[in-house]
């Protein structure tokens, strides 16, 4: 092999990684080349080096390409009603008098300092555990990616889809078609045969996130979504919360790096949890 | 700070060279040096076209050459020339805010010189 088919098949393999679709990922590679035998230079010359060229190109064609068509959602009606919630543990307070009102079409963000009580929040939101004392309303239809625990070890991404599918009465078919698009738009491409324990921990995130999608709910809460992955799925990670946002899902996403304080709705400030 | 620049006004900068004329990669890169933006990196341009294509607003067509492979030529396509005349004047507008934002700066400072 030459070092230009080489770095070809390099981009091809990266770019098939990275959610393009294989037929696509070939022709793509196959211009790249020709291009750069037109313009009489090495490939990598010409476009650098082939994983962060492929990283880009991949990039590119999922940011611009059609999203999916959103569902038809009823917007503006409340979907989560925080109303003086609080959480002691023994005698820690963790949680003082939480309000928060989220409107489907809208993004809170809860940040803090670690201990400051998000992931408790988050897990409360979810009825994963009690709060001591306070209300929380939400819509029955509930998205949840927490930060471990999430997915099951000895299941493939294909079977986690198929599982969080039929809990919606989805089959088969229709719960992988939209598994597989949901990851693609994170820049991944599940592969049948790995089970989700072997996976990174960065895709292991991307599975639960699309998880939290998968039934389409009209609250989605995500926690930390972000540890483990790269800069550039971080940012594909904002972009698919807005496109959710707009479609008229409610989404709260705890973190502790906002990214794009203007387009968020609510932020939600926890100060740190004081011994009492 | 200029590599950032270029970032923003790269794709105005392609709809614009290929308003003009139709071009393949290497004759983009020899006329946005032409101009004095410096030599643009292919792993650059060659993203940029690509979004340019899947937005529609940019045609490739291969043509045989003399030598070598067909030559990818790319060509605007009617959304693009809209798309090149409406950021044209959005860019007109900009750049106008912030020459008129400079120029008042420079009158500060004469001032105080004075």
């Amino acid at each position: 092999m030459t070092s230009a088919q080489e770095w070809g098949a390099q981009v091809r393999d990266r770019l098939i990684d990275s959610g393009v679709e294989p037929g696509e990922a070939r022709r793509l590679a196959d211009e790249f080349l020709a291009e750069a035998e037109d313009a009489e230079q090495d490939p990598a010359g010409l476009y650098g080096p082939a994983v962060p060229y492929a990283t880009a190109v991949a990039r590119t064609i999922r940011t611009t390409a059609t999203r999916i068509a959103p569902l038809d959602r009823v917007r503006g009606q409340v979907v989560l009603r925080l109303s003086q919630v609080t959480k002691r543990y023994r005698r820690r307070s963790v949680l003082r008098g939480v309000d928060l009102t989220l409107r489907a079409g809208e993004v809170a963000a809860v940040v803090g300092a670690n201990g400051s009580g998000k992931s408790t929040l988050l897990n409360i939101c979810a009825g994963v555990i009690r709060a001591t004392s306070g209300t929380v309303e939400r819509t029955p239809r509930v998205g949840y990616a927490p930060q471990q625990h999430g997915v099951s070890p000895l299941l493939t991404a294909t079977e986690h889809f198929d599982l969080f599918g039929a809990v919606q009465g989805m089959d088969r078919r229709r719960s992988q078609s939209i598994g597989n698009q949901l990851s693609r738009h994170l820049g991944w491409a599940p592969r049948p045969d790995v089970i989700a324990g072997h996976l990174s921990g960065g895709t292991q995130q991307k599975l639960n996130v699309v998880l939290s999608e998968l039934s389409r709910p009209d609250l989605i809460l995500l926690d930390e979504p972000y540890q483990g992955f790269d800069q550039d799925s971080y940012v594909d990670f904002w972009e698919q919360v807005f496109t959710w946002s707009e479609a008229g899902a409610g989404v709260l996403v705890v973190t502790h790096l906002l990214h794009d304080v203007e387009r968020v709705d609510h932020v939600l400030e926890l100060p740190k949890a004081e011994e009492s | 700070m200029r590599q950032q620049w270029l970032h923003g006004f790269l794709d105005l900068s392609l709809l614009s060279l290929l308003a003009e004329r139709r071009d393949y990669g290497v004759g983009l890169t020899e006329r946005l040096s032409a101009v004095g933006l410096g030599e643009v990196p292919g792993g650059t341009l060659y993203p940029s076209l690509l979004r340019l294509e899947t937005q529609g607003l940019v045609r490739a067509v291969r043509e045989p050459s003399a030598s070598g492979p067909p030559r990818k030529y790319y060509e605007l396509t009617a959304p693009g020339r809209a798309a090149q005349v409406e950021r044209s004047q959005a860019w007109g507008h900009f750049r106008a805010a912030v020459d008129a934002v400079i120029v008042s700066a420079h009158g500060a400072v004469m001032e105080g010189t004075s």
